[in-house]
């Protein structure tokens, strides 16, 4: 029933039958859900509360295995493998597949130390490699000039706007594959929205984004391929521009056109 | 009709609350009403000798502000660490099966009134001490261990609580950078909760500097500095429950009073502290 596209390019993650349980609900709240993401593209997941879309999300670094008896079934293949098997190295998984969160989230130390966070906890201490490509990522994240001579300030001085791109620029500092953004701008202002959507789309040449938002305008701006989902389930996969202009299922449509939300 | 319902009632919980304050006041006044003698006698050198002897009408309060000073930083250096080790297990390690009933237990520990802690202490710590360190197992080094477990269920308790305030949100952005749950616990959740758990050992330390009743018991209210743990000590408190009944002379009395008098001023200083510099109300992250 669900009308998913091929995609032609290769894919950074393909997400095959899978399901998942939270711990003590007796239904999944995914189900049998197939879905390729296409590599250096961003794929937005849209769909109405509860639909299971952060939930999909949460699933590609496996941060629910934080929270004990939560059950993955079916799979989830990155660079070849599985990554729901019991097996799977969940600290390089994370650095590989990095995440962003609906609030901001700078931790209680230094501008410099929160982008420099993930790095040292790979090992690297070469303070010449650290000052580097903590400048780097500050860069890339547009926010380098703002904080650059502030950079041993506490973090948690910084606006809103300016915390979500620190922890963007966290996020990239250890060169991830994939990034998840989960709802990125849901406590943020129009003007930081702004900023964040740009950002989020001159990041897709160096790394594959997913982006759960429930704001489909900003579905239609930002991204190249769309998931709608509905009760658990992924209903249509599509471009962006058929999938807002055109869509193909009739839940697509009502919920794009606002009969539901 | 409401509105002057309204206005009495705000009158009459004013004034409960301005009774609060006064209470502090008149106790300070009464505490340094009855010193006044003392301070008169011995000045500054009240708290800088270290004889303290009724029969001569000689008091010199430093042997029982050592015993206070060196018993609670004993108990302070055996507690801190077990608080901090409780604490992390239950808020980050133990399963949610466990944590409810030990957490519950520790509760209640800190509900047990001290005098136990202090009989407790007497019939089984204090054989232990003297089989184990020499002496007579009446000593400083069984108050601070007494102390220890007295104020260590509150210490655990209060860390923990300051320790779950840390927003999930913020160590699933730790983890999600390839943390493992100890790089989360010590670069997210002390540096987040650093100020609460930093009060609550201040205010742990208020309680056992204040402690009366565990001590009395195993401490053994003898005026002599000596900086072999297991000798036996006194402390301000010590002394007071031990002295208050037998001070036959005015200045023996007004003694005790300034001994008192310091010990609030102690106490107060400490609580401070903890309440207006750690234990504001932090802004939500």
């Amino acid at each position: 029933m669900a009308t998913i596209i091929e995609i032609n390019e290769p894919k950074a993650l393909e997400v095959k039958n899978f399901e998942f349980t939270y711990a003590k609900a007796d239904a999944p709240s995914i189900k049998k859900l197939s879905m390729p993401i296409a590599r250096h593209n961003i794929t937005a997941l849209i769909g109405p509360s509860g639909c299971g879309k952060t939930t999909l999300l949460r699933s590609f670094n496996r941060i629910h295995d934080l929270y004990p008896g939560n059950k993955y079934d079916g799979e989830i293949i990155f660079k070849d493998r599985n990554i729901l098997t019991p097996k799977e190295d969940l600290i390089k998984l994370r650095i590989q597949i990095g995440m962003i969160f609906q609030k901001p989230t700078a931790f209680p130390m230094s501008i410099f130390d929160n982008v420099a966070y993930g790095m040292r906890l790979q090992g690297i201490k070469n303070k010449t490699e650290l000052q580097g490509r903590v400048e780097k990522a500050l860069q890339d994240a547009a926010i380098w000039k703002e904080v650059k001579d502030r950079l041993k300030h506490d973090a948690n001085g910084l606006s809103g706007g300016q915390q979500q791109r620190l922890c963007i620029a966290r996020a990239i500092a250890v060169e991830p594959e994939v990034l998840l953004f989960d709802e990125p701008t849901s406590a943020l202002d129009p003007i930081s929205t702004g900023g964040i959507e740009e950002l989020v789309v001159e990041l897709r040449d160096r790394v594959s984004i997913i982006i759960v938002t429930h704001n489909m305008q900003q579905a239609a701006r930002v991204s190249d391929y769309t998931g709608f989902m509905y009760l658990g389930e992924l209903i249509e996969l599509g471009r962006t521009e058929e999938l807002f202009v055109t869509p193909r299922e009739r839940l697509t449509e009502e919920y794009i056109t606002g009969k539901f939300g | 009709m409401s509105s002057i319902v309204d206005k009495i009632f705000a009158n009459t919980t004013k004034l409960i609350a301005f009774g609060v304050l006064l209470l502090v006041a008149w106790i300070f006044v009464v505490l340094f009403e009855h010193s006044v003698e003392s301070i008169k006698a011995f000045g500054f050198t009240f708290i800088t000798e270290d004889k303290w002897a009724p029969n001569v009408e000689k008091f010199g309060a430093l042997p029982a502000i050592y015993g206070s000073v060196v018993s609670t930083f004993l108990a302070m250096m055996l507690a801190v660490p077990v608080a901090i080790g409780i604490a992390i297990f239950l808020s980050e390690i133990a399963h949610a099966k466990l944590k409810a009933p030990v957490g519950i237990s520790i509760e209640l520990l800190a509900a047990i009134p001290s005098v136990i802690y202090g009989m407790w202490g007497l019939f089984y710590f204090v054989p232990i001490i003297r089989d184990t360190f020499g002496g007579i197992g009446i000593s400083m080094l069984t108050a601070g261990i007494i102390l220890s477990i007295m104020i260590l269920p509150f210490m655990a308790a209060v860390t923990r609580d300051a320790m779950n305030t840390t927003p999930d949100i913020l160590k699933e952005s730790a983890y999600a950078l390839g943390g493992t749950k100890w790089d989360v616990i010590k670069d997210i959740i002390i540096p987040y909760a650093k100020a609460g758990i930093i009060g609550s050992f201040i205010l742990a330390l208020g309680r056992a500097i204040g402690e009366t009743m565990a001590v009395t018991f195993v401490m053994g209210n003898v005026h002599k500095i000596s900086v072999d743990l297991t000798e036996p000590a006194t402390s301000i408190p010590v002394t007071l429950a031990n002295e208050f009944a037998e001070a036959d002379s005015a200045l023996y009395y007004s003694s005790l009073f300034e001994l008192s008098l310091f010990l609030l001023v102690i106490s107060f200083t400490i609580i401070s502290v903890a309440k207006f510099y750690f234990l504001r109300r932090k802004r939500i992250a």
